[in-house]
C-alpha cells in the first residue's frame, strides 16, 4: 500500500475576476521508503501539490479543491482541521528552498528546535530539546553542534542553514519528507553536498521523500520515480532512468532540450506553448504498490 | 562599536541638539514686540521700577551676552526665576514635572498594553471582522486631537455615568505628603489605600485621553508590521511545521514585528509629552505643561526658556532610549561584531 | 495615475475618506450659501437666543453670546482647510528643496540642514508651535507663520532619506557621466521618484495641521475671537461642560470629520504608492 496516494487532484482559486483553474486533476503515489520527483517549471503547480497534501491550502479562503489525497489510507478531505494540523511537523514535513530565510531571524537556532520537537513531545524543554538537537545535528554532520544551536540563522553560512532545516525537518521521524526546490538558493557544489547527505539520511530512516524541483540534473542523482508536470497536468511518469533515457512526451523532451550543457552551445529556449504539450500522459512501467 | 559607545556618541549629538534648542527658544524668547520687564509689573508700574528689572533681568545687553550668562547660569543649575509665580524656575519645574511625567508614563503604559495586542488581533484575523474594527476605530482615534477625546469621554464617564472625577489629581478630602511627586508612589510609600485608589481614579480618564491616538497609532503600526511578518517565509516554515495559530501570532510572527515598530511608538510615547498640554488643560491637571501654557501667555521668558528645555531634553531622551532598545532586541545589530 | 484613482474609489474606506473631505471642502467653499446666519461669522451678540440647545431653527445650536453655532463650524471649515492649504504650499516646497540638496550635495549641506532639522524636530511639535507664538503675538497671520516654520523639517528629513538610497542608484550614475547638472539630477531626476512619499504625507498632514492648529487655538494661541475655529470652540464649551454640551461636542466633531476623512484617503494613498520609512 502507498503511503501517499493522489488521485485526480483538482484545484481551483475564487477570485473577483473568475475562476482559475491550476490543476487538472494530478495523479501521484508514493511508496514506503521510495524517493519521487515532481518536476516542471514555475507555476506548473509543483509547489502547490505539495501544499495541499500539507493540508495548508484547505482553509484559504476561495481555493476550492477537488480530487483525493490519502495518506495512509486516509482521505486528507474527510479530516477535521486540528486532524490534519496534527499531521504537520510530525507524520508529514517539509524543507525549503531558502533555509535562511525559512528560520526565523530573530531566535537562535536552540529555541526553534524546540518548537519542531515540541510537536511530538509538547512539554519538552529547552535543555532537553538541546540535547536531543545535538545529536540531531551530529547526523547531519555539523561538528559544532553548540555553537550553532546559540546562533542566530544570519550567523551560519547558507549551506550551515540547510543541513540545519535538514535536521528540523527528520527531527520528529516524519514517514514523507517534502522537498520543495531545495538547495536552489545554495551553489552548486554545496547543493551536491546536501543532498548527497539528504539521500543517505532519508535511506537510514526509510523516510518517502517527494522531490519537488526543476533542476533535472539533480532528479536524476537523487529520485527512484519522476512525475512530469505541466500547467497542472501531469505529462509523464516513470522509473527515473526510464524518463531521461526515453521521454516519451513531447514536454519531457522539450526540458531535457533546454538544460544547458558542459558542452556549450547557446541555452535552447523552451517554446510557451505547444499543442503537443497537451497529448495525453506517457507512462513508463507500472507504479509498484 | 559597542552598544555603550553608541549611547555615548547618541547623547553626545543630544547635548549639541539640546544647544541648538536653548539657541533658539532664547532667541524667540528675547526677541519679543513689547517688555517683559512692563508686562511683569503691570501697567501701574513706574518707569524707575521698569528700568531696574530690566537692568536685573539683563534685558538691555547685548543678546549674545545675556545668552552666554544664561548659559553660565544653568550650568550652575540656575535656570532664573519665573516672574509669574516668583521662585526659582527650578523649584516650579520640581514642583509640576511630575504630575506629567506620571500621566504621561501611565498613558505609555496603556499605549502599549491595550494597542499591541489589539495590533496583533487585527492582523491574526485579518480581512474579517475583528480586523476591520480595529483599523476604524484606531483610525477614529488618532483623527482627533487629545482635547477632543478629554472631552467625551469627561461628558460620559465623568459627567454622564458618574464613575470616575472630574479633575484634579487627588479628592479635596485625602492628605498625602509628597516625597517623590507621584501620588501613587507617594501613597504606597505611605500605606494609604484610600489615597492610592484616588490617585488611581483620577488618573484613568486624562490618562485614557491622552494615550487613545497614541494607542490607535500603536495599534495599526502593529498590524502592519505583522501583517508584512506573516508573508514571510519562516512563518510558512513555521505552518508547515503545524505550530499553534495562537502560538505563531505571540511568539514567532510578533517578536520581529516587534523591532521595527519599537521606534515610532517610542516617538509616539515622546509626543505624549508634547500632547500633555492639552489634555492638562481639560482636567485641570497641575502639571508641567499647563505651567508651560501659562508661562507662555504670560510671556515670562525664563520660565518659558526653562520648560521648554526641559521637554526638549526629555523628549530626546526618550528618542534615544527607544533608539538603543530597538538596535539591542535587533539580533542583527547586535551581533554584526560576532559574525560566525 | 488613473489606475491610482480606479484603486482609491474601489476601496470603501478610502471612498469614505474622499466623500468626507469633498463634504468638508464643499461646506467651507459654499459657507456663503449654506449657513443659515452667514453674518454670526463675526462679532454679533444675540442674547435672547444666547445658548440655546439644538433646535429647528440653531441646527447645532447656539453659543454664550447667541451666534449659530451650525454657520461658525461652516465658516471655522473655510478657515482650516485656507490655513493647511497655505502652510503646505510654504512649507513642503521648502522643505523638499532643502532635504533634497542635503541628501545629494552631501558635506557640509548635509551636516548642516540635517543638524538644523534635528533641533527643530527634536522638540514635540505642539510644544515648538507654542513657544513661538508665546513671544509672537496670537493672531490668525502669526499661527500660520508659527505652524509653517515648524512644518518643514519633516519634509527635508523625508526627502534626505529618499534622497539618499536613490543616489547610487543607475540612473543617476548615468546621468552625472553624461554631465548633466547638479540641479538637473537633483529636480529632474531624484525629485520626480520623492513625489508618493511627499503626497501621502501630504495627504496626512492636512489632518494633522488641522490637529495643530485647533490644538493652539484651543489653548488661546491661534486663531483669535471673533473668527470662528474649532480649537477655539471646544476650549469655550469645555469651561460649560455638560450642560451646554453642544458647544464643544459638535466643533469637536466636526475635527473629527475633516482630519478622519484626510487619514482614510491618506492611508489609501500609502497602500497604493507604498510606504517609504
Amino acid at each position: 500500500m502507498s503511503l501517499l496516494e493522489v488521485r485526480n487532484l483538482t484545484l481551483s482559486f475564487r477570485l473577483w475576476s473568475g475562476i482559475v483553474d491550476v490543476l487538472h486533476g494530478i495523479a501521484l503515489s508514493i511508496a514506503k521508503g521510495e524517493r519521487v520527483a515532481l518536476v516542471g517549471e514555475s507555476g506548473s503547480g509543483k509547489s502547490v501539490t505539495a501544499r495541499i497534501v500539507l493540508g495548508l491550502l484547505q482553509d484559504l479562503p476561495g481555493a476550492q479543491i477537488g480530487g483525493e489525497v490519502r495518506f495512509n489510507g486516509r482521505d486528507l478531505a474527510s479530516l477535521s482541521r486540528h486532524e490534519r494540523e496534527a499531521l504537520r511537523g510530525r507524520d508529514i514535513s517539509m524543507i525549503f528552498q531558502d533555509p535562511t530565510s525559512s528560520l526565523n531571524p530573530v531566535y537562535k537556532i536552540a529555541p526553534q528546535f524546540r518548537e519542531v520537537l515540541a510537536r511530538r513531545t509538547p512539554r519538552i524543554t529547552l535543555a532537553e530539546a538541546r540535547e536531543r538537537a545535538t545529536a540531531l545535528l551530529q547526523e547531519v554532520a555539523i561538528t559544532e553542534p553548540a555553537r550553532v544551536l546559540d546562533s542566530y540563522p544570519f550567523q551560519l553560512s547558507g549551506g550551515m542553514n540547510q543541513r540545519v532545516m535538514i535536521a528540523m525537518a527528520l527531527a520528529n521521524r516524519p514517514a514523507l519528507l517534502l522537498a520543495d526546490e531545495p538547495g536552489t538558493a545554495l551553489d552548486v557544489t554545496v547543493q551536491a553536498q546536501t543532498l548527497d547527505l539528504m539521500a543517505r539520511l532519508v535511506a537510514d530512516h526509510g523516510t518517502s521523500v517527494l522531490f519537488i524541483s526543476h533542476n533535472l540534473g539533480v532528479v536524476r542523482e537523487f529520485a527512484d520515480r519522476t512525475y512530469v508536470i505541466y500547467r497542472g497536468r501531469i505529462v509523464e511518469a516513470g522509473p527515473t532512468q526510464a524518463v531521461f533515457e526515453a521521454p516519451g512526451h513531447a514536454y519531457t523532451r522539450a526540458l531535457m532540450a533546454a538544460q544547458p550543457r558542459l558542452t556549450g552551445g547557446a541555452l535552447p529556449d523552451i517554446v510557451e506553448r505547444d499543442p503537443r504539450f497537451f497529448d495525453p500522459v506517457v507512462l513508463h512501467g507500472v507504479p509498484g504498490c | 562599536m559597542s552598544l555603550i559607545g553608541q549611547g555615548l556618541q547618541r547623547l553626545g549629538t543630544a547635548l549639541l541638539v539640546l544647544f541648538g534648542v536653548s539657541m533658539l527658544i532664547f532667541a524667540v524668547a528675547r526677541v519679543i514686540p513689547g517688555d517683559p520687564a512692563r508686562v511683569a509689573l503691570g501697567p501701574n508700574a513706574t518707569a524707575e521700577q521698569v528700568l531696574n528689572l530690566r537692568t536685573a533681568l539683563r534685558l538691555d545687553e547685548p543678546i549674545v551676552k545675556q545668552y552666554v550668562a544664561y548659559m553660565a547660569d544653568l550650568l550652575r543649575g540656575d535656570l532664573g526665576d519665573s516672574l509669574y509665580t516668583n521662585r526659582p524656575v527650578t523649584t516650579d519645574i520640581a514642583e509640576f514635572l511630575p504630575a506629567t511625567l506620571e500621566l504621561v508614563l501611565v498613558a505609555g503604559v496603556l499605549m502599549v498594553g491595550i494597542g499591541l495586542p489589539l495590533g496583533i488581533l487585527a492582523a491574526r484575523h485579518r480581512g474579517r471582522w475583528p480586523d476591520h474594527l480595529v483599523r476604524v476605530v484606531s483610525l477614529l482615534t488618532v483623527s482627533a486631537p487629545g482635547f477632543v477625546w478629554a472631552v467625551v469621554l469627561m461628558l460620559i464617564f465623568a459627567y454622564g455615568l458618574q464613575w470616575l472625577p472630574i479633575a484634579g489629581r487627588l479628592s479635596d478630602d485625602i492628605d498625602l505628603v509628597r516625597v517623590t511627586g507621584f501620588l501613587t508612589v507617594d501613597a504606597l510609600l505611605a500605606g494609604d489605600w484610600r489615597a492610592f485608589l484616588d490617585t488611581c481614579r483620577h488618573l484613568v480618564l486624562p490618562a485614557l485621553a491622552l494615550a487613545l491616538s497614541g494607542i490607535g497609532q500603536a495599534a495599526r503600526l502593529t498590524r502592519a508590521n505583522m501583517i508584512e511578518t506573516y508573508d514571510k517565509p519562516y512563518i510558512e516554515m513555521a505552518q508547515a511545521y503545524g505550530f499553534s495559530r495562537g502560538r505563531i501570532a505571540r511568539a514567532w510572527a510578533f517578536k520581529p514585528s516587534l523591532i521595527p515598530s519599537l521606534t515610532i511608538i517610542g516617538l509616539d510615547f515622546a509626543a505624549m509629552l508634547g500632547n500633555a498640554f492639552l489634555i492638562e488643560a481639560v482636567f485641570g491637571w497641575p502639571g508641567i505643561s499647563r505651567y508651560g501654557v501659562n508661562v507662555i501667555l504670560r510671556k515670562d521668558l525664563n520660565a518659558i526658556v526653562g520648560t521648554v528645555l526641559i521637554i526638549a531634553a526629555m523628549f530626546i531622551l526618550v528618542n534615544i532610549i527607544v533608539d538603543l532598545l530597538a538596535t539591542w532586541l535587533n539580533p542583527r545589530i547586535r551581533h554584526a561584531e560576532a559574525r560566525g | 495615475m488613473r489606475r491610482a484613482l480606479t484603486i482609491l474609489t474601489g476601496n470603501p474606506l478610502t471612498l469614505t475618506g474622499l466623500v468626507l473631505v469633498a463634504l468638508v471642502v464643499l461646506a467651507a467653499a459654499l459657507a456663503d450659501v449654506l449657513a443659515p446666519f452667514p453674518v454670526h461669522r463675526g462679532a454679533v451678540v444675540d442674547f435672547v437666543n444666547f445658548n440655546k440647545p439644538p433646535s429647528s431653527d440653531y441646527w447645532m445650536g447656539t453659543d454664550l453670546v447667541g451666534r449659530d453655532l451650525f454657520s461658525r463650524i461652516l465658516y471655522a471649515y473655510r478657515i482650516s482647510l485656507i490655513l493647511c492649504a497655505v502652510v503646505l504650499a510654504i512649507a513642503v516646497p521648502v522643505g523638499v528643496v532643502l532635504g533634497v540638496m542635503a541628501g545629494y550635495l552631501g558635506g557640509w549641506w548635509e551636516y548642516g540642514l540635517m543638524r538644523v532639522t534635528d533641533v527643530f524636530l527634536s522638540i514635540p511639535p505642539l510644544v515648538l508651535a507654542m513657544s513661538i507664538m508665546g513671544v509672537l503675538s496670537p493672531t490668525l497671520v502669526n499661527g500660520m507663520m508659527a505652524v509653517t516654520a515648524m512644518w518643514w523639517p519633516w519634509y527635508t528629513r523625508l526627502v534626505y532619506n529618499i534622497t539618499r538610497g536613490e543616489k547610487a542608484e543607475g540612473y543617476v550614475l548615468a546621468a552625472e557621466v553624461i554631465g548633466a547638472t547638479r540641479a538637473h539630477i537633483m529636480f529632474r531626476e531624484i525629485l520626480p521618484n520623492c513625489v508618493p512619499a511627499i503626497v501621502t504625507k501630504m495627504t496626512l498632514d492636512a489632518g494633522f495641521v488641522i490637529l495643530i492648529v485647533s490644538s493652539l487655538s484651543f489653548l488661546g494661541l491661534g486663531v483669535q475671537p471673533p473668527t470662528p475655529d474649532l480649537g477655539s470652540m471646544v476650549a469655550e464649551g469645555a469651561k460649560y461642560l455638560p450642560d451646554s454640551w453642544w458647544l464643544s461636542v459638535f466643533p469637536g466633531l466636526a475635527i473629527l470629520i475633516a482630519v478622519f476623512g484626510f487619514n482614510l484617503i491618506g492611508d489609501g494613498l500609502r497602500d497604493i504608492l507604498g510606504a517609504h520609512r
